[in-house]
Protein backbone atom coordinates (compact mmCIF):
# COMPACT_ATOMS: atom_id res chain seq x y z
CA UNK A 1 0.00 0.00 0.00
CA UNK A 2 2.60 2.63 1.06
CA UNK A 3 4.19 1.56 -2.91
CA UNK A 4 1.32 2.48 -3.90
CA UNK A 5 1.01 5.94 -2.58
CA UNK A 6 4.61 6.69 -3.02
CA UNK A 7 3.20 6.89 -6.69
CA UNK A 8 0.70 8.51 -6.17
CA UNK A 9 2.36 11.50 -4.44
CA UNK A 10 5.55 10.95 -7.05
CA UNK A 11 2.93 11.92 -9.81
CA UNK A 12 1.64 14.63 -7.96
CA UNK A 13 4.95 15.96 -7.40
CA UNK A 14 5.87 15.39 -11.14
CA UNK A 15 2.55 17.43 -11.79
CA UNK A 16 3.18 20.16 -9.53
CA UNK A 17 7.09 20.55 -10.94
CA UNK A 18 5.61 20.35 -14.69
CA UNK A 19 2.44 23.50 -13.60
CA UNK A 20 5.55 25.40 -12.20
CA UNK A 21 7.88 24.90 -14.92
CA UNK A 22 5.99 25.24 -18.14
CA UNK A 23 3.22 27.57 -16.11
CA UNK A 24 0.16 25.71 -16.99
CA UNK A 25 -3.21 27.29 -15.58
CA UNK A 26 -4.09 23.21 -14.82
CA UNK A 27 -3.69 22.13 -10.58
CA UNK A 28 -0.51 19.95 -9.96
CA UNK A 29 -2.71 16.94 -8.78
CA UNK A 30 -4.75 16.98 -12.43
CA UNK A 31 -1.55 16.74 -13.95
CA UNK A 32 -0.09 14.05 -11.64
CA UNK A 33 -3.51 12.81 -12.65
CA UNK A 34 -2.96 12.37 -16.13
CA UNK A 35 0.70 11.63 -16.01
CA UNK A 36 -0.35 8.43 -13.97
CA UNK A 37 -3.51 7.95 -16.56
CA UNK A 38 -0.78 7.57 -19.43
CA UNK A 39 1.69 5.78 -17.31
CA UNK A 40 -0.91 2.96 -16.90
CA UNK A 41 -2.24 2.99 -20.73
CA UNK A 42 1.49 2.53 -21.40
CA UNK A 43 1.86 -0.16 -18.82
CA UNK A 44 -1.17 -1.49 -19.15
CA UNK A 45 -2.30 -3.24 -15.93
CA UNK A 46 -2.69 -1.31 -12.86
CA UNK A 47 0.02 -2.87 -9.86
CA UNK A 48 -1.66 -4.43 -6.88
CA UNK A 49 -0.24 -1.60 -4.30
CA UNK A 50 -1.69 0.71 -6.53
CA UNK A 51 -4.94 -0.54 -6.79
CA UNK A 52 -4.99 -0.97 -2.70
CA UNK A 53 -3.84 2.59 -2.49
CA UNK A 54 -5.87 4.57 -4.55
CA UNK A 55 -9.20 2.73 -3.46
CA UNK A 56 -8.34 3.48 0.18
CA UNK A 57 -8.01 7.07 -0.94
CA UNK A 58 -10.96 6.96 -2.70
CA UNK A 59 -13.35 5.99 -0.02
CA UNK A 60 -11.39 8.36 2.15
CA UNK A 61 -12.87 11.30 -0.12
CA UNK A 62 -16.35 12.00 1.83
CA UNK A 63 -13.78 12.84 5.02
CA UNK A 64 -11.62 14.88 3.16
CA UNK A 65 -14.66 16.75 1.54
CA UNK A 66 -16.59 17.48 5.41
CA UNK A 67 -14.10 19.99 7.02
CA UNK A 68 -13.97 22.10 4.15
CA UNK A 69 -17.43 21.86 3.81
CA UNK A 70 -18.16 23.37 7.34
CA UNK A 71 -16.63 26.28 6.37
CA UNK A 72 -20.47 26.80 4.68
CA UNK A 73 -21.23 27.34 8.13
CA UNK A 74 -18.35 30.51 8.90
CA UNK A 75 -18.45 32.60 5.81
CA UNK A 76 -19.47 35.68 7.74
CA UNK A 77 -20.66 38.96 7.73
CA UNK A 78 -19.29 40.04 4.96
CA UNK A 79 -21.37 37.27 2.67
CA UNK A 80 -24.91 37.53 4.21
CA UNK A 81 -26.28 40.13 0.92
CA UNK A 82 -24.83 37.53 -1.22
CA UNK A 83 -26.49 34.56 0.09
CA UNK A 84 -29.77 34.79 -2.35
CA UNK A 85 -27.59 34.30 -5.31
CA UNK A 86 -25.30 32.30 -3.87
CA UNK A 87 -28.36 29.74 -3.30
CA UNK A 88 -30.52 30.75 -6.44
CA UNK A 89 -27.29 29.71 -8.67
CA UNK A 90 -26.11 26.68 -7.03
CA UNK A 91 -29.97 24.98 -6.63
CA UNK A 92 -31.15 26.04 -10.21
CA UNK A 93 -28.17 26.38 -11.73
CA UNK A 94 -27.65 22.14 -10.87
CA UNK A 95 -31.03 21.39 -11.53
CA UNK A 96 -30.49 23.02 -15.04
CA UNK A 97 -27.17 21.17 -15.84
CA UNK A 98 -28.76 17.88 -14.53
CA UNK A 99 -31.84 18.18 -16.83
CA UNK A 100 -29.67 19.56 -20.13
CA UNK A 101 -26.98 16.84 -19.66
CA UNK A 102 -29.40 14.04 -18.51
CA UNK A 103 -31.45 15.21 -22.26
CA UNK A 104 -28.62 15.78 -24.55
CA UNK A 105 -26.95 12.48 -23.66
CA UNK A 106 -30.33 10.58 -23.91
CA UNK A 107 -30.40 12.47 -27.53
CA UNK A 108 -26.95 11.55 -28.30
CA UNK A 109 -26.48 8.04 -27.22
CA UNK A 110 -29.98 7.43 -28.75
CA UNK A 111 -28.77 8.75 -31.95
CA UNK A 112 -25.85 6.44 -32.07
CA UNK A 113 -27.44 3.46 -31.08
CA UNK A 114 -30.08 4.07 -34.34
CA UNK A 115 -26.82 5.04 -36.10
CA UNK A 116 -25.38 1.38 -35.50
CA UNK A 117 -29.06 -0.22 -35.88
CA UNK A 118 -29.05 1.48 -39.36
CA UNK A 119 -25.66 0.22 -40.39
CA UNK A 120 -26.36 -3.26 -38.94
CA UNK B 1 -6.31 22.47 29.41
CA UNK B 2 -7.48 24.30 27.07
CA UNK B 3 -4.37 24.27 24.46
CA UNK B 4 -5.49 20.79 23.78
CA UNK B 5 -8.92 22.60 21.91
CA UNK B 6 -6.43 24.55 19.56
CA UNK B 7 -4.06 21.66 18.24
CA UNK B 8 -3.87 19.36 15.72
CA UNK B 9 -4.84 16.30 17.72
CA UNK B 10 -7.91 17.42 18.62
CA UNK B 11 -8.98 18.66 15.35
CA UNK B 12 -8.35 15.76 13.59
CA UNK B 13 -9.79 13.53 16.26
CA UNK B 14 -13.04 15.42 16.03
CA UNK B 15 -12.62 15.08 11.95
CA UNK B 16 -12.59 11.21 12.83
CA UNK B 17 -15.26 11.52 15.29
CA UNK B 18 -17.44 13.74 12.88
CA UNK B 19 -17.22 10.93 10.03
CA UNK B 20 -18.01 8.30 11.95
CA UNK B 21 -21.17 9.41 13.38
CA UNK B 22 -21.85 10.79 10.14
CA UNK B 23 -21.17 7.53 8.52
CA UNK B 24 -23.51 6.24 11.11
CA UNK B 25 -26.14 8.54 10.96
CA UNK B 26 -26.10 8.15 7.02
CA UNK B 27 -26.22 4.27 7.28
CA UNK B 28 -29.11 4.35 9.74
CA UNK B 29 -31.25 6.52 7.52
CA UNK B 30 -31.18 4.34 4.82
CA UNK B 31 -28.33 6.45 3.21
CA UNK B 32 -30.88 9.26 2.63
CA UNK B 33 -29.37 11.76 -0.08
CA UNK B 34 -29.76 14.70 2.82
CA UNK B 35 -27.30 12.85 5.27
CA UNK B 36 -24.84 12.12 2.96
CA UNK B 37 -21.23 12.03 5.08
CA UNK B 38 -20.38 15.10 4.04
CA UNK B 39 -23.16 16.93 4.37
CA UNK B 40 -24.12 15.16 8.03
CA UNK B 41 -20.23 15.43 9.02
CA UNK B 42 -19.66 19.15 8.18
CA UNK B 43 -22.70 19.51 10.37
CA UNK B 44 -21.45 17.97 13.34
CA UNK B 45 -17.97 19.32 12.68
CA UNK B 46 -19.68 23.24 12.62
CA UNK B 47 -21.85 22.57 15.30
CA UNK B 48 -19.30 21.01 17.57
CA UNK B 49 -17.35 24.27 16.66
CA UNK B 50 -19.87 26.61 18.01
CA UNK B 51 -20.21 24.99 20.89
CA UNK B 52 -16.43 25.06 21.80
CA UNK B 53 -16.67 28.54 20.81
CA UNK B 54 -13.46 27.35 18.61
CA UNK B 55 -12.15 28.97 15.34
CA UNK B 56 -13.17 27.65 12.09
CA UNK B 57 -9.85 29.10 10.33
CA UNK B 58 -7.75 27.37 13.22
CA UNK B 59 -9.20 24.36 13.07
CA UNK B 60 -8.63 23.88 9.13
CA UNK B 61 -4.95 25.18 10.01
CA UNK B 62 -5.02 22.18 12.13
CA UNK B 63 -6.06 19.55 9.62
CA UNK B 64 -3.89 20.51 7.18
CA UNK B 65 -2.40 16.83 7.43
CA UNK B 66 -5.72 15.21 6.21
CA UNK B 67 -6.75 17.43 3.35
CA UNK B 68 -2.96 17.12 2.18
CA UNK B 69 -4.14 14.14 0.92
CA UNK B 70 -6.47 15.70 -1.12
CA UNK B 71 -3.81 15.83 -3.69
CA UNK B 72 -2.76 12.02 -4.31
CA UNK B 73 -6.48 11.57 -3.98
CA UNK B 74 -6.92 13.41 -7.20
CA UNK B 75 -4.39 11.68 -8.59
CA UNK B 76 -5.87 8.56 -7.51
CA UNK B 77 -8.42 9.25 -10.11
CA UNK B 78 -6.59 8.23 -12.45
CA UNK B 79 -6.97 4.37 -11.55
CA UNK B 80 -11.02 4.12 -12.19
CA UNK B 81 -10.62 6.24 -15.12
CA UNK B 82 -8.26 3.47 -16.38
CA UNK B 83 -10.80 1.02 -15.45
CA UNK B 84 -13.45 2.54 -17.33
CA UNK B 85 -11.38 3.04 -20.82
CA UNK B 86 -13.09 0.30 -22.56
CA UNK B 87 -16.66 1.68 -21.52
CA UNK B 88 -15.69 5.03 -23.01
CA UNK B 89 -14.69 3.49 -26.64
CA UNK B 90 -18.29 2.34 -27.15
CA UNK B 91 -19.65 5.74 -26.73
CA UNK B 92 -16.61 7.80 -26.88
CA UNK B 93 -18.74 10.56 -29.01
CA UNK B 94 -21.55 11.07 -27.20
CA UNK B 95 -19.61 10.94 -23.97
CA UNK B 96 -16.74 13.87 -24.51
CA UNK B 97 -19.55 16.36 -26.02
CA UNK B 98 -21.66 16.38 -23.06
CA UNK B 99 -18.88 16.76 -20.68
CA UNK B 100 -17.88 19.68 -23.36
CA UNK B 101 -21.09 21.74 -23.62
CA UNK B 102 -22.17 20.40 -20.43
CA UNK B 103 -19.31 21.14 -18.30
CA UNK B 104 -19.99 25.49 -19.99
CA UNK B 105 -23.37 24.90 -19.45
CA UNK B 106 -22.85 24.36 -15.69
CA UNK B 107 -20.35 27.17 -15.12
CA UNK B 108 -22.29 29.65 -17.23
CA UNK B 109 -25.78 28.57 -15.93
CA UNK B 110 -24.90 28.95 -12.29
CA UNK B 111 -23.05 32.72 -13.05
CA UNK B 112 -25.82 34.16 -15.30
CA UNK B 113 -28.40 32.75 -12.34
CA UNK B 114 -26.08 34.37 -9.97
CA UNK B 115 -25.31 37.85 -12.13
CA UNK B 116 -29.38 38.14 -12.23
CA UNK B 117 -29.40 37.97 -8.53
CA UNK B 118 -27.26 40.65 -8.12
CA UNK B 119 -24.02 38.80 -6.97
CA UNK B 120 -20.58 40.51 -6.64
CA UNK B 121 -17.29 40.13 -8.66
CA UNK B 122 -16.23 37.55 -6.22
CA UNK B 123 -18.79 35.60 -5.72
CA UNK B 124 -19.68 34.70 -9.44
CA UNK B 125 -15.77 34.23 -10.05
CA UNK B 126 -15.86 31.40 -6.72
CA UNK B 127 -19.02 29.92 -8.49
CA UNK B 128 -17.17 28.76 -11.88
CA UNK B 129 -15.75 25.98 -10.89
CA UNK B 130 -19.04 24.44 -8.71
CA UNK B 131 -19.35 21.37 -11.04
CA UNK B 132 -15.78 20.55 -10.03
CA UNK B 133 -14.18 18.18 -7.81
CA UNK B 134 -13.21 20.11 -4.47
CA UNK B 135 -9.47 19.61 -4.90
CA UNK B 136 -9.55 21.03 -8.57
CA UNK B 137 -12.10 23.48 -7.45
CA UNK B 138 -9.80 25.38 -4.80
CA UNK B 139 -6.77 24.96 -7.16
CA UNK B 140 -8.72 26.58 -10.24
CA UNK B 141 -10.81 29.02 -8.02
CA UNK B 142 -6.85 30.44 -5.95
CA UNK B 143 -5.49 30.95 -9.87
CA UNK B 144 -8.60 33.44 -10.94
CA UNK B 145 -8.92 34.89 -7.43
CA UNK B 146 -12.04 33.79 -6.56
CA UNK B 147 -12.83 33.04 -2.47
CA UNK B 148 -11.77 29.37 -1.88
CA UNK B 149 -14.80 29.18 1.17
CA UNK B 150 -17.30 30.11 -1.04
CA UNK B 151 -15.81 27.80 -4.23
CA UNK B 152 -15.92 24.97 -1.50
CA UNK B 153 -19.56 25.62 -0.60
CA UNK B 154 -20.90 26.27 -4.05
CA UNK B 155 -19.25 22.82 -4.81
CA UNK B 156 -20.73 21.09 -1.47
CA UNK B 157 -24.15 22.58 -2.53
CA UNK B 158 -23.90 21.45 -5.80
CA UNK B 159 -23.29 18.11 -4.70
CA UNK B 160 -26.06 18.04 -2.11
CA UNK B 161 -28.65 19.65 -4.66
CA UNK B 162 -27.44 16.75 -7.27
CA UNK B 163 -27.84 13.62 -4.96
CA UNK B 164 -31.10 14.89 -3.69
CA UNK B 165 -32.95 15.73 -6.72
CA UNK B 166 -31.32 12.94 -9.37
CA UNK B 167 -33.35 10.09 -8.54
CA UNK B 168 -36.62 11.92 -9.07
CA UNK B 169 -35.38 13.76 -11.96
CA UNK B 170 -34.23 11.35 -14.39
CA UNK B 171 -37.59 9.50 -12.97
CA UNK B 172 -39.64 11.91 -14.73
CA UNK B 173 -37.18 12.24 -17.73
CA UNK B 174 -36.85 8.72 -17.98
CA UNK B 175 -33.52 7.92 -17.83
CA UNK B 176 -32.86 4.74 -16.05
CA UNK B 177 -29.87 3.19 -18.09
CA UNK B 178 -27.14 3.37 -15.34
CA UNK B 179 -24.32 4.15 -17.58
CA UNK B 180 -26.30 7.98 -18.91
CA UNK B 181 -27.34 7.98 -15.20
CA UNK B 182 -24.09 8.03 -13.50
CA UNK B 183 -22.18 9.99 -16.18
CA UNK B 184 -24.64 13.31 -15.66
CA UNK B 185 -24.30 12.74 -12.23
CA UNK B 186 -20.79 12.60 -12.40
CA UNK B 187 -20.94 15.67 -14.60
CA UNK B 188 -23.12 17.52 -12.19
CA UNK B 189 -22.23 17.14 -8.72
CA UNK B 190 -18.65 15.45 -8.90
CA UNK B 191 -17.36 13.34 -5.90
CA UNK B 192 -21.03 13.66 -3.67
CA UNK B 193 -22.64 12.55 -6.72
CA UNK B 194 -19.82 9.83 -7.83
CA UNK B 195 -20.14 7.95 -4.33
CA UNK B 196 -23.73 8.50 -4.67
CA UNK B 197 -24.02 6.88 -8.12
CA UNK B 198 -21.44 3.66 -6.67
CA UNK B 199 -24.67 2.57 -4.21
CA UNK B 200 -27.07 2.98 -7.19
CA UNK B 201 -24.53 0.10 -9.17
CA UNK B 202 -20.64 -0.38 -9.97
CA UNK B 203 -21.49 0.48 -13.69
CA UNK B 204 -22.92 4.00 -12.79
CA UNK B 205 -19.97 4.31 -10.76
CA UNK B 206 -17.77 3.75 -12.89
CA UNK B 207 -19.21 6.74 -15.24
CA UNK B 208 -19.72 9.39 -13.12
CA UNK B 209 -16.15 8.79 -12.17
CA UNK B 210 -15.44 8.97 -15.39
CA UNK B 211 -17.45 12.03 -15.78
CA UNK B 212 -15.94 13.73 -12.67
CA UNK B 213 -12.48 13.13 -14.58
CA UNK B 214 -13.02 14.79 -17.68
CA UNK B 215 -15.19 17.24 -16.18
CA UNK B 216 -12.69 18.72 -13.74
CA UNK B 217 -10.11 18.12 -16.39
CA UNK B 218 -12.05 20.33 -18.84
CA UNK B 219 -13.49 22.66 -16.30
CA UNK B 220 -9.76 22.95 -14.77
CA UNK B 221 -8.41 24.04 -18.73
CA UNK B 222 -11.22 26.22 -19.55
CA UNK B 223 -12.42 28.38 -16.95
CA UNK B 224 -8.74 29.86 -15.95
CA UNK B 225 -8.80 30.99 -19.67
CA UNK B 226 -12.15 32.25 -19.90
CA UNK B 227 -11.81 33.68 -16.76
CA UNK B 228 -8.27 35.74 -17.84
CA UNK B 229 -10.81 36.40 -20.98
CA UNK B 230 -13.69 38.33 -19.49
CA UNK B 231 -11.91 40.22 -16.77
Amino acid sequence: MLAGFLSLIGCQLLGEFIQRALGLPLPGPVIGMLILFIGLCIRGDVPKDLEIGSQRLIELLPMLLMAPAAGVFFLGAGFADQWPAFIAAVTLGTLCTLVFCGLLIRFLHGRTDKDRKDRA
Amino acid sequence: MSELLHGPLFAITLTLLAYQGAMFVYTRSGRLALFHPTISGATLIAAALMLLQQDYHAYYQNINWLTFLLGPATVALAVPLYRQLHLLRNMAGPLLITVTVGAIFASASALIIAWLFGANHSTLLSLTTKSITTPIAITVTQDIGGVTTIAVASVILTGVVGITTVTWLFEKLDIQDDRLWGFCLGLSAHAIGTSRAFERSPVAGAFSSLALCLTGTFTAIFVPFAARWFM
